[in-house]
């Protein structure tokens, strides 16, 4: 009796040991994860995470959305540009594009070749009763200047190969162009004869040289009658006077607000000129790449304020503007300001243009 | 004489036929797949999915070997390549390509978002295994090199590099760990399709200069 008893123990035990060993199986098949779904499974320290370093105190901001954003029909952009009267100048494909601040398109221009840069110049008749416009537009090697008809006026000689142009910006008689490719600053007159080269490394005149990993490389001129370059490898925006000699230069690195982050930062930015909107007149406005940041610096370097930081300009919260390398070699935002003070920053990304307006009271 | 009719063969024999001839094809079509994942057509020095062979009509010259590798272009440095190898070491590595690097000074694939400090500090590298040497080359430009015994393809200093930099640091399929199986589990786990078959005779997908 007891060792038919045992006899019917051990095949129940076996049984169930192999009902386990099924279980466990069918357990181990289930959770293979063959399509990635479940993550590396690498620890914190092997993720990259600019979360925090993204997030912005509030108090900060000064600027907020305060329109619809352009969409400017684009599959790539390069530059933005405002004229005097606050018509929206965006060059990408191979097109300029003018919109009004609603949006609706005013007028386009074909051109030849992919710009790079533009800039808009206001010319005012000799009676000063009418106005003409200029439009320059830097190619990869060469400018092509039009007309507000979009009416080619002139093509520049090509500076070769090795050029990239990245900026252009005009004053008076004098028309500045960056070069990326040869890390130097062209001035040209308005005939198109080159009469400068500006930024070439010269200890002798304690100027650094050009420090440009990418091609990011902008310019403007200021009211003061000085250029100003940004040295995006140094951190640096360096004020020039039109013959070539170094006055002085502002910027740090930092990853904190009050710096430029990454490598080689600022990637642009503009001069506000009109009426004062950020507390101090000729402030600068500048554009960040990898942690996308729009801020404000006083016309010394001062740091005022944040017109945009990650989570205005990234949609749903995210802090990385890209996902992919071709998203990431394509997120230099650019910058613009018009005469009342309000900043129309170009998002290289969605090709879309978003318009922020200092807000009356922080607080 | 009435000729005798030759007799229908009955259900049973059919089925058997039938079986046969559906395990045959089985057979040819997993042989087929098998052999396409080793082998694709290669046309001008890329892989084509369909269409003759220009130079003999079959396969003897135009289909050749195949190896696995990562479309840098398309790679999103999630991590999996360095968990997913079926190797203990993966057989995935971050590569440099020198003409693409802008040599900078402060580079975001080699130090940390926040570095305490702008040197080769443990505490301010970015690679948690230490696999990226920094080396100075004049004022403001440094070198960096992968040690490739130390990386294990999590692409943490992809990450960087692509967010900041000109993306000189990616992820490659080194070919003399690669066992090239056929059904890669990495290629099985790559959540942005990066993973792609390339001829054997050009086993590497390297970015190109598209910077100063």
């Amino acid at each position: 009796m007891d060792r038919r008893l045992g006899a019917t123990d051990i095949r129940v035990f076996v049984g169930i040991l192999i009902g386990l060993v099924i279980v466990i199986a069918v357990v181990a098949v289930i959770r293979l994860d063959t399509t990635g779904e479940k993550g590396s499974g690498l620890g914190t320290d092997f993720e990259y995470n600019l979360e925090q370093l993204g997030k912005i105190d509030p108090n900060l901001i000064l600027f907020e959305e305060s329109a619809k954003p352009i969409d400017t029909g684009f599959e790539t952009t390069h530059a933005i540009s405002i004229d005097s009267h606050g018509a929206i100048y965006v060059a990408g494909d191979k097109v300029v594009r003018v919109f009004n601040d609603g949006g609706k398109l005013l007028n386009t221009i074909e051109l030849p070749e992919a710009p790079m840069a533009l800039t808009v110049e206001t010319i005012a008749s000799e009676d000063s009763k009418s106005e003409n416009l200029k439009i320059y537009v830097a190619m990869k090697d060469h400018v092509e200047i039009y007309n507000g008809d979009g009416k080619s006026l002139a093509s520049w000689k090509s500076l070769g190969d090795k050029a990239i142009l990245t900026s252009i910006a005009v004053s008076e008689n004098n028309v500045f162009i960056a070069d990326a490719g040869n890390r130097i600053v062209w001035c040209y007159d308005t005939t198109g004869k080159i009469i400068n080269r500006i930024g070439r490394k010269e200890e002798d005149r304690n100027i650094p040289g050009f420090v440009i990993p990418s091609p990011y490389f902008d310019l403007a001129v200021g009211r003061d009658g000085l250029l100003r370059v940004v040295n995006p490898g140094i951190h640096h925006i360096e004020a020039y006077t039109f013959e070539g000699d170094l006055e002085f230069a502002w910027g740090e690195f930092s990853t904190g607000v009050k710096g430029f982050c990454g490598c080689c930062n600022p990637v642009n930015f503009a001069i506000l000129g009109g009426p004062d909107p950020a507390g101090a007149d000729d402030s600068f406005v500048t554009c960040e790449k990898g942690l996308t940041r729009v801020k404000i610096y006083d016309p010394e370097g001062s740091f005022v304020g944040v017109v945009a930081g990650p989570e205005q300009l990234v949609e749903g919260g995210k802090v990385e503007t890209c996902d992919t390398p071709e998203e990431c070699h394509l997120g230099g935002f650019d910058v613009a300001v018009d005469s009342a003070g309000r900043v129309f920053v170009l998002d290289t990304i969605k090709n879309i243009v978003r318009i922020f307006s200092r807000i009356e009271d922080p607080s | 004489m009435a000729e005798k009719s030759k007799p229908s063969p009955d259900r049973r024999q059919f089925l058997a036929e039938a079986f046969r001839y559906a395990a045959l094809g089985t057979l040819g079509v997993i042989g087929g797949a098998a052999f396409a994942k080793r082998y694709r057509m290669v046309q001008d020095g890329k892989c084509v999915d369909s269409g003759l062979c220009k130079e003999c009509g079959l396969f003897e010259k135009c289909y050749k070997p195949q190896v696995w590798q990562i479309d840098p272009y398309k790679c999103i440095a999630c991590g999996n390549c360095a968990t997913y190898c079926v190797l203990e070491e993966s057989a995935v590595k971050c590569v440099q390509v020198y003409p693409v690097c802008g040599y900078c000074k402060i580079c975001f694939g080699f130090f940390e978002p926040e570095p305490h400090d702008i040197n080769e500090g443990a505490e301010n590298q970015l690679c948690p295994t230490g696999a990226i040497k920094r080396t100075y080359i004049e004022d403001p430009y440094y070198e960096y090199t992968i040690d490739e015994s130390l990386c294990i393809g999590c692409g943490k200093c992809v990450k960087g590099c692509n967010t900041f930099g000109n993306g000189s640091f990616f992820l490659q399929v080194r070919h003399d760990r690669c066992l090239n199986c056929n059904e890669c589990a990495i290629a099985a786990a790559c959540p942005s399709g990066a993973f792609v078959r390339v001829p054997a005779d050009r086993p590497y997908l390297l970015k190109e200069v598209e910077h100063a």
